[in-house]
């Protein structure tokens, strides 16, 4: 007994000095590119590359790239974005090619941030890393700008609360792994719920959670496969027939809502809370049978994250807030303001654009 | 029909468990759901059948799915191109593509498998260059043309259920495939040559054409199949759509009793297979199952299908053995 206990006390000694040892490494990298900063404000450099990686390819994507590539155009420097399509092992190698190829900074939205500590160690040993959309709280990175997935997840579901005073809901999303997914869905619950705001709460998916005269009767995920996540929207229908509203928080979830809805003629019957800016959930904003849908601004992430590592090349840490995050808040899109987004990045795409075909 | 048996009784069986422990599983909007999606694979499981009967195999059928698919809104919405110029283009070039195959394998004498494993990191790779990566949907616009896909019929006595326009193609599609198959000398070649392509040589037989032919066919029914499925969702991205519908094909082909050392052809059982994936898929979400244990339930029920089917196989063949000695 007394072996065991002494064998379990050892164990968990040598886990803390472990994990002491993995904290004063990450410590220690943070501090060590700190210095290479200013390093840089004795001999700036007369014109950066800096990179931009995304955590896959989407229109939300194309127009951060957009904000990239402008930054890049108005700060006189080089950017390479990339958009990793075949998930983890595609992200990781990109990112080793960056920092093969000398970029003098990254932005970055991790994948799956706690798997893929190596791979960002290493960028921030060989460059300066910086994270976007998604963060990666354990990763040296020197600052994280987005929204907090929680509350924009809870701006979502107090649309729904607000627009739907009861009944069945189900939540579509197109997995569960990363980080701003399993925030924005149980932000999303608690709004709708009217609970106290609490990130670290998590309701399993598979549960069926009935409270305040909600029942949300589960979470479903398709991979980024549209067959299946449309099939998925059908098939809880018919699960479901009385379900008051849905909620799809990748942006094609919701798009897809309205396209079924549309052809089974359920459209304004079951409400729809939306995610991000799709074409269809815009319209349908219009014609009433959304209710209003949760924008980020990718526009931003990509703008900011190239003028944050640009300054940082020129030895200017400034940017960077006391708390490491660099905020950039969510907003809800209704009947009353749509117009005005909408062709406001319709401005936004057209500019990044030329940006992006001059560099 | 007697070929069938095995997956016919997968299916009801699958169906009967899904109808009485799911909810709303004989209800008409999910039985017109079952029948679209199962419209929508089977003519992609057929071409994979036919090349699978002339013993090879495509493996970039999800790419053709994907660069068909991702053309036509492309085309579309973005040029400003007429269906009626879209569709015809769209189907050649898919045609054109399964003629490469075909030439590749017959003529350079390269293995149907790298052949078509190329094929699948290319046809993916143009159709996200050719967008830039963008999202392609119909914006609201051509429901005229997208009707080809989502238009529904009344049946009478069905209550609410609505037959899928899908199914008039697929339909044309098992009697001209399976015509093609039982009554006509070149199915015949066609089988021959999946069975032993040296011996079908020598026997005269155009096996180059003939395999050639399978490849067009295959190709042209993904371009087809593409088309449908756009149609039906309305928008798609260029780096995930039809990823992994090859296997979806494959698989419905060869529980539709293909088998994939060629020369066995079942026409019937690879819409049987076909319908016996889409149930399932869907009896996962009625049946209350976690959607994480999809890939594991349908690994799983179909691999008990197969193994049962090839056992009961087994056994027939050993009594029909046995009763001929008998008899001699």
């Amino acid at each position: 007994m007394n072996t065991t206990r002494a064998l379990l006390s050892g164990l968990t000694l040598a886990i803390a000095a472990l994990s002491i040892a993995g904290t004063a490494s990450q410590g220690d990298l943070v501090a060590a590119q700190k210095a290479r900063i200013a390093e840089f404000a004795k001999h700036p450099k007369a014109r950066s590359h800096v990179a931009f990686v995304s955590n896959g390819v989407a229109d939300f994507w194309t127009i951060a790239k957009a904000g990239a590539m402008a930054a890049g155009r108005e700060l006189g420097c080089d950017v390479t974005v990339e958009f990793p399509g075949g998930g983890l092992s595609d992200q990781k190698r990109m990112l080793e090619d960056l920092i093969i190829r000398g970029v003098d900074g990254v932005s970055v939205s991790p994948i799956d941030p706690t798997n893929q500590i190596e791979v960002l160690q290493l960028v921030a040993e060989k460059s300066l890393l910086i994270t976007n959309d998604s963060d990666a709280p354990t990763a040296p990175r020197l600052c994280y700008i987005g929204m907090d997935n929680y509350i924009a997840g809870r701006m979502c579901g107090e649309l729904a609360r607000a627009g739907c005073k009861g009944g069945e809901v189900a939540i579509f999303i197109g997995r569960l792994e990363q980080d701003n997914a399993k925030r924005r869905r149980q932000g999303f619950i608690d709004g709708l719920l009217g609970r106290s705001s609490d990130p670290t709460r998590y309701d399993e998916p598979s549960k069926v959670i009935s409270e305040s005269g909600y029942t949300i009767v589960g979470t479903w995920t398709d991979s980024f496969d549209r067959a299946k996540a449309k099939a998925n929207i059908e098939d809880v229908m018919t699960k479901h027939p009385k379900l008051a509203l849905v909620t799809g928080l990748f942006e094609y979830n919701s798009t897809l809502a309205v396209e079924v809805f549309k052809q089974s003629g359920k459209a304004g019957k079951i409400l729809i809370a939306g995610f991000d800016e799709g074409a269809d959930v815009i319209a349908g904003i219009r014609d009433g049978i959304v209710l209003g849908t949760v924008v980020q601004d990718p526009y931003g992430y990509g703008y900011e994250s190239v003028k944050m590592l640009n300054a940082f090349t020129k030895g200017d840490f400034s940017m960077v807030p006391a708390n490491g995050m660099l905020p950039i808040s969510a907003r809800v899109i209704k009947k009353d303001n749509v117009d005005a987004f909408w062709a406001d990045l319709k401005a936004k795409l057209k500019a990044g654009k030329e940006a992006a075909s001059k560099a | 029909m007697k070929k069938s048996l095995g997956i016919i009784c997968l299916f009801v069986a699958i169906c009967l468990i899904t109808a009485i422990y799911g909810d709303g599983f004989l209800t008409g909007f999910n039985l017109t759901n079952l029948t679209q999606r199962t419209a929508l694979f089977s003519i992609l499981a057929l071409g994979a059948g036919v090349v699978i009967v002339a013993g090879g195999i495509d493996l970039s059928i999800g790419s053709v799915v994907c660069l068909a698919g991702i053309m036509t809104p492309w085309l579309l919405v973005e040029h400003g191109w007429s269906a009626w110029a879209v569709i015809p283009l769209v189907l050649a070039m898919s045609a054109t593509i399964g003629l490469f195959h075909g030439v590749l394998i017959t003529r350079l004498r390269l293995q149907p498998f790298l052949v078509t494993l190329c094929g699948l990191l290319l046809y993916r790779g143009i159709a996200r260059w050719m967008t830039g990566d963008q999202s392609q949907g119909f914006q609201g616009e051509f429901e005229d043309v997208r009707s080809i896909a989502l238009a529904r019929f009344d049946v009478p006595f069905l209550g609410d259920y609505r037959l899928p326009a899908t199914v008039i193609p697929l339909v044309i599609l098992v009697v001209l495939i399976g015509l093609f198959f039982s009554r006509t000398v070149w199915g015949r070649w066609l089988l021959a040559t999946g069975r032993n392509e040296n011996a079908a040589r020598y026997s005269g037989v155009p096996t180059a054409w003939l395999t050639t032919g399978a490849y067009v066919v295959c190709s042209l029914l993904a371009g087809f199949g593409g088309m449908l499925f756009i149609f039906d969702i309305g928008s798609a991205q260029p780096s995930d759509f039809g990823n992994f519908y090859e296997l979806y094909a494959i698989a419905a082909a060869v529980l539709g009793g293909c088998s994939l050392r060629g020369g066995d052809a079942n026409v019937l059982g690879i819409v049987v297979g076909a319908a016996t994936l889409q149930v399932l898929r869907t009896a996962i979400i009625l049946v209350g199952l976690g959607s994480q244990l999809e890939f594991a339930v349908i690994g799983g029920v179909l691999l008990i299908g197969i193994a049962a089917d090839e056992l009961v196989r087994r056994y027939s063949a050993r009594r029909a053995e046995q009763t001929s000695r008998m008899q001699h």
